[in-house]
Formats: structure tokens, C-alpha cells, sequence
């Protein structure tokens, strides 16, 4: 085994579907991660999608299998007095614990922050909740949604005409789980550098507060409020080669008006090659093709008049563009774009992610036992640190460790 | 004031655009002491977008130091110009990483190759550096040098393809969304595990983030759908595969939401009681015992009506009323919030005191986003305005690389400091 960045540290989890996967990180990081869950498991245990053939058991589910890697499992009934007694005794040896249910939970049985720190003072106790400990929201109901809504991103995502749309993969969760290692982390520091512990508050709704883009500052300099734009985003307009483009066998994003990448003409210099430019190397869109980039984008944000000239134009450009990449897969318009430095991007499945040239190349997946048997391929660590890696070993079975992490508080 | 958890650390933040300043952002939020290293000859590209701010006579500022954009991210850093094209200037880069405990990029393996900056060559000068960088890709394998930001690494990560609505295409989510919080969040996190190793071991490490990985392990449900069971999902808007109702009901339009006058309220019913409640609480409590809505099955296999009918009973309703009913019953509601709303009108957001606002000597009165996490015994804090670009040259490379005055004006008279 390598060294471990987060050896000898044990949390105590009482979480579910908020903070589930800060338990996760650090269990893959090295800590013992102890997670406690009522009798029949949480909301997570019995979410779908399950493995196929064995939908409903709480061992099988692939929303929990991700959250929980590396953790071990106590079934503990915190509805009965013993269960709390022994939830306290096993909440005392912790450095950290971590929890995500309704503000005042915990504290009314018994393992809240006041009552475990005055036992032990050098506890890290990280809360992770829809909308914080304090404030006039603290004790409203949450699910990942009411996170993605509240802290204003759902707002920016979809079309005009439908509703808002919420991003994938509960990432209200995910950046309240995020954000809470951080803390949680900087906590644990402080605690071993002065042998003071500190409650860590998340709330969904301030994690996510960042991934407003520029929607805040546009609000707090300029009055104005941003909207959701289809696949606009920033653009003021529609332009060539911004946006998704079919190909023979799915999509493509284009972004190569955006810095970093080269410029269209480079675009039309490949479309050339392959006898598809159209009109684009006569006048007036060869002085367009060379005239759009970043600098004159940004004029143009500042004074959407000065795209007059051009408007019209633009259809023309843009279907020329969009006929090209329709002649070939989304992997060639990628992977060939790319290699000329155009910044495309490819609209992956989760089909075209298992079988992504760069993650097989870098052999990201890791195969791991499965909680019902066997082994099962499953996506790797989001960081390689050369010294502590993280490693990911299997999730556990519901109640799995009860006995024998039980056994050591007798 | 209580102590920063972090004081006593410096970063060398190498790093350009989103994820990696908004990493460095939050090590300066919680008291390291971080330098960006910039160049006027390529200035950060945020530098120069919107928003800008605005003079009183309603123009918008212009120059390298009022995007709302860059500031937010940047907060009080200190900014060292330098020019990595030329060997003195990497030099200076090696004695300033000297200093550091941390170094911080964001670069194309392209990049890093051509400033001499690799793991192998900063770790020869300072073997306890720990050494964070998160390019697109990784630092190895046939697409390292693949470019892209936030937005392009939206589709190829799977978000695209499993968000938004079925017969859509699959446009994205409207913004650079995992450079917010997903990347930046895990470089800080891989950062701080790589500190208490070197804590106790006294060894540095390097760090790699390729932001391809970060994301799609936040997607990896549906990626194991795929490796496990064989299937490949696709997108299904505001729907949840496990609760029902769960999506966005548009309400009375609210005038005074500058902009976008439509209001979105989201419920998410968890189970049948929660229905139960919700329909109640909406003064429909008959719909909870229909059958074609009592049971989760149900839901589901009449969720267009479902959603038809929860939308009728909303639409003339504010969303604000109807977010307050649905929670007094205990049913998971809010409104869909844009700025002015997170800035202004939420209550809880400004008792809470999110938003911290601070002077900067260029673009005025600015908000910035706090900390996203609360430490009680050592909170952070915005810790004061992002720099003008180079404003701290002569401070860093005279107090913390020891260059003397004659050294920093041959550097500058080289062009080196540019």
C-alpha cells in the first residue's frame, strides 16, 4: 500500500445524499470513514438505477456505490435509546464528523456539535445541509433540486421557452460535499497544529453560489440579470461555430471564437481541404471569417450595434459550418479538431466516457470488488498525488462492520 | 479577528482564467498568502470580458482591472508581472516557487514544457513544494494538449449529453460551469491532504488534476450504468429517476425581476407523504389519493399530467407564496433565483452574509462571493480587492524573493518583469 495523506483519521458519517461524497473523498484519501445508517439504509441505498437483475436491493444501487467507496458500514437505530448511546460512544472516537440531515437532528438525539465538543474538544464536525445552520431558511426542507434553484444556476441553463434546467448528476450535492472536505480538511489542520476542533457549516445553496459565472457581478455592477440562453451562454448573438453541431452519429460543441483555440479561418483552412468552404473564401464572408475572434467579440458585447454589418451574413457562415461537420462522426470532428488546435469539444455519452481515447490511454478506470460479488470496472479518483494517492476499494454492505466496529466500543 | 487557518502558507499561483485562480481564491480566502504571476504581454483572458464596472454616467470602465469577472476570483492576491518566455524570467519564477509552499497551474502541458515549470524542475529547488497542476486533460497521454475551459469541457464530460430536456440537443448548461466549484474544490482538497502529509513526513508531492477526470468522477452514475449494466442514459430534464413530482412549475411573472420576468418554482416530492403534503399544502389534497398520482409508480407513469396539473394549480401564484406553503408542510420547494434575487431579495442569503463587498481602487464597490464553507473557530473571509495587474511586483520580488533594488531595475530595464 502507499502512504496515506489522511492515515490514522477517523470519521464518523452520518450522511446521506448531501454529504456522502465528502465521505467518499476522504475515505479514498486514507481516512477511516464510518458510515452510520439507519436499519434498511438511507434514501441513497434504495435509489435508483440499481445493478440490473437486482433492483430494490439496498447493496445494489449505483447512486450510492459512487458516494460510498471505501467506507466501511454500521446499521445503528437512532430511535432508540441504545442506538444513540452507542452512535455517542462511536461519535467520540472520531477526529471528524461528518452529517447532512435537517438542522437540529442530530443535537435533539444527543450528537450534536455542543455535546460532543464539550466531551472532546478536538473534534471537527462538518454539517452539510440545503441551507446552512443559521438564517431564516436554515430548517427548510432540501433535496438537490431546491440547492440547484435557490443558488441560482438553474436559471442560467435551458432555453428561453422551457423551463430552467437542473444540471445532472445532484451537483447541488456534490459542490456542498465538495466544499465541505475543503473545510473540513483546513479544519483538521487546525485541529492537529493547535488541538482545537471547530464546527464546519455548508449550505448547498452558498456552495453553489460560485458557479453563477458572471451572473452576480453582472447583477452588482450593471443592474442586470442574466438569463438562460439555449446555447448562447455569454454570446450576445448567435455566431458561427458557437454551439452544438450534429455529425453523422451524435454532436459536437463548438466554441472557436473563444480564446485559446486558433481562430475560423483556421476552420476554413480544414474545410478547404476537404473541398467543403462553400462561399466561404469569397467576399463578403472571407472578410468576416478573418474579422471574427475574441477581440471583436468583446467590442461587439459592449455595442451590439456595431454586429449590424455583419448579421446578415452570419446564416450563411453558420450553415456552411454546420454541413461540414454533419460529413463526418463526432470523434473525427473532436479528435481531428483538436489536433489543429480548434476548440471542439465532443457530447459525450457515458458510453463514448467508458471508451474515451485519453481515459483508456491514462488508465483512469480501476476495477474493484463489487458489494455482490465479483469485480466490477468503476471510474477512477478526480486527482493523482504522486506521494498519497487516492484509492478506491469497494462500497460497503449495509451494516456490514456493525459487529466488529461495535466490538471495539465494548 | 481570529486566526486564518492558513497563515503562515504562500502559493505561487501559475494559473489563468477559472479553475485554478478560483483555487488559489479560496487559499487566500483562509489566509495563505498567494501571488499571481501574470503577464501583461498575455494577460489573464478574464482581464478583459465582462462584466465590467460602470461610471456614474452609466459607460463601462475600461482597462486590465474592472472585470467583475477576474476580481471575483483574485481576491487579494498579490500580482507579480513576469515574462516566462525568457530564462531570467524563469529564473525569478524558480526563487519566487523557493518561497512557496504551494505552486498552483492551470496550463496546457504545452505550456508548462515551454517555462520550464514541470514537477521534475521546480521540485529540484524546492523539494517541499507541493506542486498542483490541472490542466484539461492530464499531463500525460495523446490528448494532453487538447485545449478548452469550462464550457468545452461541459460536452466532453457527459454533462451536455445527461442534462436539459429530451428533445433538445444537447446545448449545455449556459455557462463554464465545472471551473467553479468542481475543479477548484478538488484541487483545494488534493492541496490540503498533500499539506498534512508534508506535515508529517516533511515530503512535498505533486499534485495532478486533469479536469476531465474531476468531472466526470462527479457523473459517475451514469458512467457506471454504462460499465455495469451495459446501458448508455440520456437526459431527462427536470426529472428524477426516484422522485416524482421533481421539476420546475413556472408561476406569476414577478415585474420587478429585472430582466426575466418568468418565476420558476422546483418541487421535489420524496415519497408519498411528501406528495401528500405538497398537494395540500397547494389546496389539492383530492390529487394525493387519485390513483393515477398516489403511488410513485403512478407518478411516473402519469407524469406529463401529473406535471400539467401541478403547473395549473402555480401558474397565477407567486413563487415566493407558493415555495413558503410547500415548506411550512415540510415538502422540498424553492425558487428558481437569478442574481438580483441572491444579491437582494433573499433573506436567508443576506443574514447569512454571503456576499462580502469590498473596495477596489479601480472598479469601486464590488461584491464578491465569500467563503462557501464556514469554519466557527477560523472563519475566512474576502481578504481585500484582486490586484491591478502587476500591482505588486516590486513587493513580491523585494520582500519575498530578496531580489535588491538593482536587481528588480535590471530585470525591469530587460523587459523581464513585463
Amino acid at each position: 500500500m502507499p502512504d496515506r495523506a489522511l492515515d490514522g483519521i477517523r470519521v464518523v458519517e452520518f450522511a446521506d445524499e448531501t454529504a456522502a461524497y465528502c465521505g467518499r473523498l476522504l475515505a479514498d484519501l486514507g481516512a477511516e470513514v464510518i458510515k452510520v445508517e439507519p436499519p434498511g439504509g438511507g434514501r441513497l441505498r434504495h435509489a435508483r438505477p440499481f445493478v440490473k437483475g437486482h433492483e430494490g436491493d439496498p447493496n445494489a444501487s449505483l447512486a450510492f456505490w459512487v458516494h460510498n467507496t471505501s467506507k466501511k458500514s454500521v446499521v445503528l437505530d437512532l430511535e432508540t435509546d441504545e442506538g444513540r448511546a452507542l452512535a455517542r460512544r462511536l461519535a467520540l472516537t472520531a477526529d471528524i464528523v461528518l452529517e447532512d440531515n435537517p438542522v437540529g437532528f442530530l443535537a435533539e438525539r444527543g450528537l450534536g456539535y455542543e455535546t460532543l465538543r464539550a466531551e472532546k474538544p478536538t473534534i471537527v464536525y462538518t454539517s452539510v445541509t440545503g441551507f446552512g445552520q443559521d438564517g431564516p431558511h436554515a430548517g427548510w426542507a432540501y433535496s438537490d433540486i431546491v440547492g440547484q434553484a435557490m443558488g441560482g444556476i438553474m436559471t442560467l441553463a435551458g432555453e428561453p421557452a422551457d423551463p430552467p434546467n437542473m444540471i445532472y448528476g445532484r451537483q447541488a450535492d456534490i459542490s456542498a460535499s465538495i466544499q465541505a472536505a475543503q473545510g473540513t480538511l483546513m479544519a483538521l489542520l487546525h485541529a492537529e497544529a493547535t488541538g482545537e476542533g471547530q464546527l464546519v457549516d455548508v449550505s448547498a445553496q452558498e456552495a453553489l453560489s460560485m458557479a453563477q459565472e458572471t451572473a452576480m457581478q453582472t447583477w452588482d455592477f450593471q443592474k442586470r440579470n442574466r438569463v438562460r440562453t439555449g446555447e448562447l451562454g455569454m454570446l450576445p448573438i448567435p455566431l458561427p461555430a458557437t454551439g452544438v453541431a450534429k455529425c453523422t452519429d451524435g454532436y459536437v460543441s463548438l466554441y472557436i471564437l473563444a480564446p485559446a483555440g486558433k481562430d475560423l479561418p483556421a476552420l476554413v483552412d480544414w474545410m478547404r481541404e476537404k473541398g467543403l468552404q462553400g462561399p466561404l473564401d469569397d467576399e463578403p464572408y472571407r472578410t468576416i471569417v478573418n474579422q471574427l475572434n475574441m477581440a471583436w467579440l468583446t467590442q461587439l458585447m459592449s455595442n451590439p450595434a456595431a454586429a449590424a454589418d455583419v448579421l446578415p451574413h452570419i446564416p450563411v457562415i453558420t450553415k456552411t459550418i454546420l454541413d461540414f461537420f454533419a460529413t463526418m462522426s463526432a470523434r473525427e470532428a473532436y479528435e481531428e479538431g483538436q489536433q489543429r488546435q480548434l476548440l471542439i469539444g465532443i457530447v459525450s455519452t457515458p458510453k463514448d466516457i467508458a471508451e474515451n481515447t485519453q481515459l483508456r490511454a491514462r488508465d483512469w478506470f480501476v476495477r474493484i470488488e463489487s458489494p455482490l460479488g465479483g469485480t466490477v470496472e468503476f471510474p477512477g479518483p478526480p486527482y493523482r498525488l504522486s506521494e498519497t494517492p487516492a484509492v478506491i476499494a469497494r462500497p460497503p454492505r449495509l451494516g456490514e462492520h456493525t459487529d466488529a466496529i461495535l466490538a471495539q466500543l465494548r | 479577528m481570529p486566526k486564518k487557518p492558513l497563515e503562515g502558507l504562500r502559493v505561487a499561483d501559475f494559473s489563468w482564467y477559472g479553475a485554478g485562480p478560483i483555487a488559489g481564491n479560496t487559499l487566500s480566502q483562509f489566509g495563505a498568502e498567494v501571488v499571481r504571476v501574470e503577464s501583461e504581454t498575455r494577460p489573464d483572458g478574464l482581464r478583459r470580458v465582462h462584466p465590467f464596472a460602470m461610471n456614474p454616467d452609466g459607460t463601462f470602465k475600461s482597462g486590465y482591472n474592472v472585470s467583475g469577472y477576474f476580481n471575483n476570483f483574485n481576491t487579494g492576491k498579490l500580482s507579480l508581472q513576469l515574462n516566462l518566455n525568457v530564462p531570467k524570467g524563469q529564473e525569478v519564477a524558480y526563487r519566487l516557487i523557493e518561497k512557496c509552499d504551494i505552486f498552483l497551474t492551470n496550463f496546457t502541458p504545452r505550456v508548462i514544457d515551454k517555462w520550464n515549470l514541470r514537477y521534475e524542475q521546480i521540485s529540484a529547488r524546492n523539494p517541499r513544494i507541493i506542486a498542483a497542476y490541472a490542466p484539461m486533460q492530464g499531463l500525460t497521454g495523446p490528448h494532453r494538449d487538447f485545449l478548452g475551459f469550462g464550457a468545452v469541457l461541459t460536452p466532453v464530460t457527459g454533462i451536455s449529453h445527461m442534462s436539459g430536456f429530451p428533445n433538445r440537443p444537447p446545448i449545455g448548461v449556459g455557462t463554464n460551469y465545472p471551473d467553479y466549484v468542481i475543479n477548484p474544490g478538488h484541487t483545494v482538497t488534493a492541496i490540503l491532504a498533500a499539506l498534512r502529509y508534508r506535515n508529517r513526513t516533511g515530503k512535498g508531492q505533486l499534485i495532478e488534476l486533469p479536469q476531465l477526470e474531476s468531472v466526470v468522477n462527479t457523473l459517475g452514475t451514469a458512467v457506471l450504468e454504462y460499465l455495469v449494466n451495459g446501458e448508455n442514459p440520456s437526459r431527462m430534464g427536470n426529472r428524477s429517476l426516484n422522485y416524482s413530482p421533481h421539476g420546475a412549475f413556472r408561476c406569476a411573472d414577478d415585474p420587478e425581476s429585472v430582466g426575466s420576468v418568468d418565476r420558476w418554482v422546483v418541487i421535489a416530492c420524496r415519497d408519498d407523504r411528501e406528495w401528500a403534503a405538497a398537494a395540500a399544502a397547494l389546496g389539492h389534497p383530492e390529487a394525493a389519493t387519485d390513483p393515477k398520482f398516489a403511488t410513485f409508480d403512478a407518478r411516473k407513469a402519469n407524469e406529463d399530467e401529473l406535471e400539467a396539473l401541478i403547473g395549473s394549480w402555480v401558474r397565477d401564484r407567486k413563487a415566493e407564496d407558493v415555495a413558503a406553503a410547500l415548506q411550512a408542510a415540510g415538502v422540498p420547494a424553492g425558487v428558481v433565483q437569478n442574481a438580483q434575487d441572491l444579491l437582494e431579495r433573499d433573506p436567508h442569503m443576506r443574514a447569512r452574509g454571503y456576499y462580502q463587498y469590498v473596495e477596489h481602487p479601480e472598479a469601486g464597490r464590488e461584491a464578491h462571493d465569500g467563503p462557501a464553507f464556514r469554519l466557527s473557530a477560523t472563519p475566512g473571509s474576502v481578504p481585500g480587492p484582486a490586484p491591478l495587474l502587476g500591482e505588486h511586483t516590486m513587493d513580491v520580488c523585494e520582500r519575498i524573493i530578496g531580489l535588491s533594488m538593482d536587481e528588480v531595475a535590471d530585470l525591469l530595464a530587460e523587459g523581464v518583469l513585463v
